[in-house]
């Protein structure tokens, strides 16, 4: 097991993927979990399996005023690691805040509106989110945690650059759906990456990406 | 006489118009004393409100009337009946006015009359930037002078602003903003950092500005800041472009001569880190390399960029530490300290290669082993929840924060001549 810096490349790209995935599973409209702090970083080469990470990390809610919460993660980067997703298990230490009350709210708002939701470039370029569409950035940023896990090796860092576009499906059922097309910034190779997902939301049962696949480069230059 | 009198009373329930809708403005280009005469007869009207932007004259000179809306129909009758011919000069006059107003609000937005007037809280395109630095040196030509330090690919000017106070050559501090042109904040920061010298308000500036120089060039990659305003925001490198591939520019941070091509870098020209057919092909690379190299005295250089809020040192294109590492890191250390301490935005800091990743060809390598013992690269706001899309909101508390830091490292480079 070595002891790495905190501030080491590879500790950073562990945290950044743990934190995608802890968004993912723990995270709606109403709660957008994000990296604070990396306290402490080990990592343990498994010979014939891969490089596994211990992390202590602090991640906070962007929609507490400091409300920030420790845990532990470990992230096994398979060898090969084109085969599978990494293996992440974390512990939060604590109970997060309920987010019953905005989850619903939200819900219900798109829930009732006349037409299904259309919507491109957010933020747009000067950074701008209207308040309508913030719910719909974090739902994205949330979902997005799944695509980061899934394609996510020792040399990557993936943020979520831009909403191009996003277009809400109609649905029979309670759930709500959304085709979003969205922008990946890979921060090794500095590349950005047009990536589809169509995901399905329910305040009772959580975020899911049902489908993702990444697009071809427009020719823009 | 009888007609005119009938024209009278046709508009005289007219109501006073205060806009200018629905107004026209005729011309009346009289061919014989008889047609001139009949114009000059519509003057004693007061009830049609006209407005004789050119007044009668002589035969074969054109009379400009502005009619309000009311009066139209029933002078053109009478100049029809009275076989008068008129043309349309102009169909609607509000609407004219209108767009002028428009076109004159767009103007005051590119042309602020001082830097006092300028919006540090907003992006400004490339045309609002060198306005601005004309500008700046206008209001303080003791202190600030522009320099074109070369052309950019697409011919635009590449220029560094100089602040001095006087000498000849004297030590100097380099900053630069915006080699990689979607980094938005950062040449926004550039801009806020260029009037906050000028105000010169703080001792510790004043005593660094009495015994050295500061070079700031703002736009260091005016090609791609252009691009990322008229067609792709997250565009990264140069507009070069080379026979034999469809993909355009070269990482401007990959070209430099150090470790040039080495790993770090990607020989794929379709690459955000395409390093360039070879070091300092990029004219705006060599512009700097050209300035750097011909001045021979500059003691720090700082190239600052975004996002991640890190503080760098070199190396990035190999794992050897530099001689001047625990100087450096020390320096970074207090950097970041005093970044912090106005908002508590948290920076790390250490070499490239440690902390992001191995980088070849990259500014600070090349400077550093050019003899420049201070150099750092920044990575400024956020660490992703915004990424390159920071909301301008941020711009000056970003600028503020990383002022203090950039204060720490030009104090430091005062104070240990090399």
């Amino acid at each position: 097991m070595t002891e790495l810096p905190p501030t080491h490349s590879q500790a950073t790209r562990a945290a950044a993927l743990a934190a995608a995935y802890i968004r993912y599973r723990h995270g709606s409209p109403g709660r957008g979990l994000v990296l604070r702090a990396v306290h402490r970083a080990r990592r343990q080469d498994i010979d014939g399996v891969g490089h596994k990470y211990h992390l202590e990390l602090v991640l906070e809610d962007i929609f507490g005023k400091d409300s920030t919460v420790n845990c532990t993660a470990e992230v096994l980067y398979h060898l090969g690691n084109k085969i599978s997703a990494p293996d992440v298990q974390f512990t939060i230490e604590g109970e997060l805040k309920n987010t019953d009350e905005a989850d619903n709210i939200c819900y219900n708002r798109i829930k009732s509106l006349k037409k299904e939701l259309e919507a491109e470039n957010i933020p747009d370029s000067f950074g701008n989110v209207s308040p309508e569409m913030e719910p719909i950035r974090v739902l994205a940023w949330v979902a997005s945690g799944y695509v980061v896990w899934q394609n996510s090796t020792e040399n990557t860092k993936y943020q979520l650059a831009q909403i191009k576009h996003v277009k809400q499906v109609k649905r029979s059922d309670e759930y709500l759906e959304f085709d979003y097309t969205i922008l990946l910034h890979e921060n090794v190779s500095q590349e950005i990456i047009p990536w589809q997902m169509t995901v399905l939301w329910h305040p009772q049962h959580g975020v899911e990406v049902t489908q993702n696949s990444p697009q071809p480069k427009h020719a823009l230059d | 006489m009888r007609t005119l009198l009938l024209l009278a009373a046709l508009v005289a329930v007219a109501a006073a118009t205060e806009n200018f809708v629905g107004h026209q403005v005729l011309r009346i280009v009289p061919g014989s004393d008889e047609e001139l005469q009949k114009v000059k007869e519509l003057q004693d009207l007061e009830h049609l409100q006209l407005d004789f932007w050119l007044s009668p004259r002589g035969t074969g000179d054109p009379i400009d009337i502005r009619v309000p809306f009311p009066s139209l129909q029933p002078l053109k009758a009478h100049l029809e009946a009275n076989g008068v011919p008129y043309s349309i000069m102009i169909e609607d006059v509000q609407a004219l006015v209108d767009h002028e107003q428009m076109q004159m609000l767009r103007r005051r937005r590119f042309t602020p009359r001082s830097t006092d007037a300028f919006d540090y809280a907003s992006y400004h395109n490339l045309e609002e930037i060198y306005a601005f630095i004309d500008l700046l040196v206008a209001e303080n030509p003791n202190l600030v002078s522009k320099l074109e330090i070369g052309q950019s690919t697409e011919n635009r000017p590449i220029y560094v602003l100089k602040f001095s106070k006087g000498g000849t050559n004297r030590p100097a501090i380099w900053i630069d903003t915006g080699i990689h042109s979607r980094e938005w904040v950062t040449q926004a920061s550039g801009v806020w950092f260029a009037k906050k010298i000028v105000q010169e308000k703080d001792e510790g500036l004043a005593s660094i500005l009495d015994q050295m120089d500061i070079f700031l060039e703002i736009v260091t990659n005016p090609d791609g800041f252009a691009f990322t305003h008229t067609s792709n925001r997250l565009w990264r490198k140069t507009r070069s472009k080379r026979s034999g591939s469809f993909c355009v520019g070269v990482d401007p941070n990959r070209n430099w001569d150090a470790g040039f091509g080495g790993s770090g870098a990607s020989s794929n020209p379709c690459s955000e880190t395409y390093h360039g057919p070879s070091a300092n092909s990029e004219p705006e690379v060599k512009a700097i390399v050209d300035f750097v190299k011909s001045h021979g005295n500059i003691k720090a250089f700082i190239s600052i960029h975004s996002y991640s809020q890190l503080l760098l040192y070199p190396y990035g294109y190999t794992t050897a530490s530099v001689p001047d590492k625990e100087e450096l890191h020390q320096v970074a250390k207090e950097a970041v300290a005093a970044l912090s301490s106005l908002y508590g935005t948290q920076y790390k800091y250490g070499s490239i290669i440690t902390t992001i990743y191995q980088a070849s060809g990259g500014t600070i390598d090349w400077t550093y082993n050019e003899g420049i013992k201070y150099s750092f690269t920044f990575e400024l706001r956020d660490t992703g929840r915004y990424g390159f899309l920071l909301p301008a909101s941020q711009i000056i508390p970003t600028a503020q924060e990383t002022w203090l830091a950039l204060e720490v490292i030009m104090q430091h480079t005062l104070d240990h001549p090399y």
